[in-house]
């Protein structure tokens, strides 16, 4: 390591220092607590199984929220994200409709559900529509994304013949972006069932409206419950969509690679 | 009198079917400082084989991208069938439809099937809504499965097309081309990359049904062999202008538009790597 990166490394610590202090970070602290974990996983054991019961059910409406915001917010994403194209639009029409996307990315979507909990009142139903609006944000950018690298070759050959926008559309853009977007779907749908946990602490409804309850009378080990079952409910979601990717996307892209030569 | 005579109908007809596309001092550019093409003038009358042939880069692509309104001159007159290609032109767009354009890279649709990439070629003849759901006309697909047939292609129609070999996807694209009912064929060095054979296969396919629909094929080339063999005239470019341009017919050449040239001096000209 010469004397330039040295100087790095200990600025870098240095900040690394003085913001823990800023902050009261304390390393110390951290590892005093530790035993205080043990309490909790104590009286996890003594929970009652009924409890286990209500956890499963409150992940059921919280994977249901999900669902619904996934498969709703992407059908509106669709639409925006062929005007939101450069390849598709001129500039007075994909210009407007990202700024609007910008827009509802800037806001996460526990700011969408503080708002639709004020518009709907509390419950999954202002849960979904957060889902719905987060998942509009991203997957259309991640669309029109794809829809910009499509290749155009096809679209100048389809291009060619004379055919409507909206047949380019429903021949060359869809069919080439398709892979992408059972991606995106997989992705946005693991993203939810993590993000609609959380929605609950708004009083959005799902496993996050006992989880924060919970937590608000001290009971950690009811608490800890509901973790566990998140996480089981994740990792059994991760593992699906590995193995639905395999299966549809890898194939296809394979495809093309073997193609381009 | 002559002048009322010129007005007859039958003579009119003569007059108006004979040129199919016509470029008079042709000049075009992709970045406003060079020229690509060079003060272009062809002359191609309908039902010809033409060909164009000339080294890589030397503007070939750039040419039949002007025929069906890819690409706008910047200097000179195009008329294709007496209009002027250009994509925001409501008259040319509708002879797009019978305009068969197949580029370089065939510019097929990977994810979807064979018969559905050719069923594309039929797509000016459907309205939006049966597009959108991909509803076509009973007679369209026994047409689509026709040419299937014709191009060899039998029992491949549900094959994805990224699944295909090369020789296979270029006859997919002519399917394609041929499902628009074309009356122009432009076609980009499509048999360039294939083995000998599988070459001729193609170019036979092609010329046979040139014959039968009275199309208008312009092929490039970068085999001046196969272009003296199939083609009614072939168009050499060089550095984006046309120098020389030959009229064969059976083995003979029999006319030059330029040069006094033998056969072997063509194909040196022609040749990538000159011989001394
Ligand atoms: N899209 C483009 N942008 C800029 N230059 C281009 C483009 N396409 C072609 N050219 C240039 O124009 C010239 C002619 O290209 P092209 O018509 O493709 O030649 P050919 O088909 O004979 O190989 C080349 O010098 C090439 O680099
Ligand atoms: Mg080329």
């Amino acid at each position: 390591m010469n004397q330039k990166n040295n100087l790095i490394v200990g600025i870098i610590i240095a900040l690394l220092v003085a913001a823990s202090i800023n902050v009261d970070a304390n390393p110390l602290e951290f590892i005093e607590g530790l035993p205080n974990l043990g309490i909790v996983a104590e009286e996890m054991t003594e929970v009652e199984p009924k409890l286990f019961e209500t956890a499963l059910w409150s992940m059921f409406e919280t994977i249901q929220m999900a669902f619904i915001g996934t498969v709703v917010g992407v059908a509106i994403s669709l639409p925006l994200s062929m005007l939101a194209a450069r390849n598709l639009n001129s500039k007075y029409v994909y210009g407007p409709v990202r700024a609007i996307l910008a827009a509802i990315r800037t806001f996460p979507s526990i700011l969408w559900a503080i708002l639709f909990v004020i518009m709907v009142g509390l419950g999954p139903f202002a849960g979904v529509l957060a889902l719905i609006m987060y998942t509009v944000g991203f997957v259309a950018k991640l669309q029109y994304e794809a829809i910009e690298a499509i290749d155009s070759d096809p679209m100048d050959a389809v291009g060619s013949i004379g055919v409507s926008k909206w047949q380019l559309i429903r021949y060359v853009v869809l069919p080439e972006s398709a892979p992408h977007l059972l991606g995106q779907m997989l992705y946005m749908f693991d993203y939810n069932v993590r993000q609609s946990s959380i929605l609950g602490l708004v009083g959005a409804g799902g496993i996050g409206f006992y989880i924060i309850n919970y937590i608000k009378f001290f009971e950690y080990g009811k608490v800890a419950i509901f973790m566990v079952v998140v996480l089981a409910t994740v990792l059994i979601i991760d593992w699906v969509s590995v193995k639905i990717r395999d299966k549809y996307i890898i194939k296809s892209q394979h495809g093309m690679e073997v193609s381009a030569k | 009198m002559k002048l009322i005579q010129m007005t007859k109908p039958s003579s009119f007809s003569e007059i108006s079917t004979k040129k199919i596309i016509q470029m008079n001092d042709v000049w075009t550019s992709y970045d406003s400082k060079d020229y690509t093409l060079k003060g272009i003038n062809l002359s191609i009358d309908r039902g010809t084989n033409y060909a164009i042939v000339g080294k890589s880069g030397s503007g070939k692509s750039t040419l039949l991208k002007l025929m069906n309104g890819m690409m706008i001159p910047s200097k000179g007159i195009i008329k294709v069938d007496y209009q002027t290609p250009n994509m925001k032109n409501k008259k040319f767009k509708v002879m797009m439809h019978k305009i068969g354009y197949i580029p370089q890279s065939l510019g097929l649709i990977k994810n979807i099937t064979v018969l559905e990439n050719i069923l594309v070629g039929a797509l000016p003849r459907l309205g939006t809504v049966q597009s959108l759901f991909k509803i076509f006309p009973e007679d369209e697909i026994q047409e689509a499965k026709k040419i299937l047939k014709l191009v060899g292609l039998s029992g491949k129609e549900d094959r994805k097309a990224y699944m295909l070999s090369g020789g296979e996807k270029r006859r997919v694209a002519i399917a394609r081309a041929f499902m628009q009912k074309p009356t122009i064929l432009l076609a980009d060095e499509i048999v360039s990359e294939l083995d000998h054979v599988t070459a001729r296969e193609i170019m036979n396919l092609i010329a046979d049904a040139q014959k039968r629909m009275n199309l208008t094929a312009i092929m490039v080339h970068h085999d001046m062999q196969l272009a003296l063999e199939y083609a009614n005239r072939v168009a050499v470019i060089k550095d984006g202008e046309k120098i020389l341009e030959i009229g064969v017919e059976g083995d003979k050449i029999v006319d030059f538009q330029t040069g006094n040239l033998s056969t072997q001096e063509i194909m040196e000209l022609y040749s990538d790597e000159p011989k001394k």
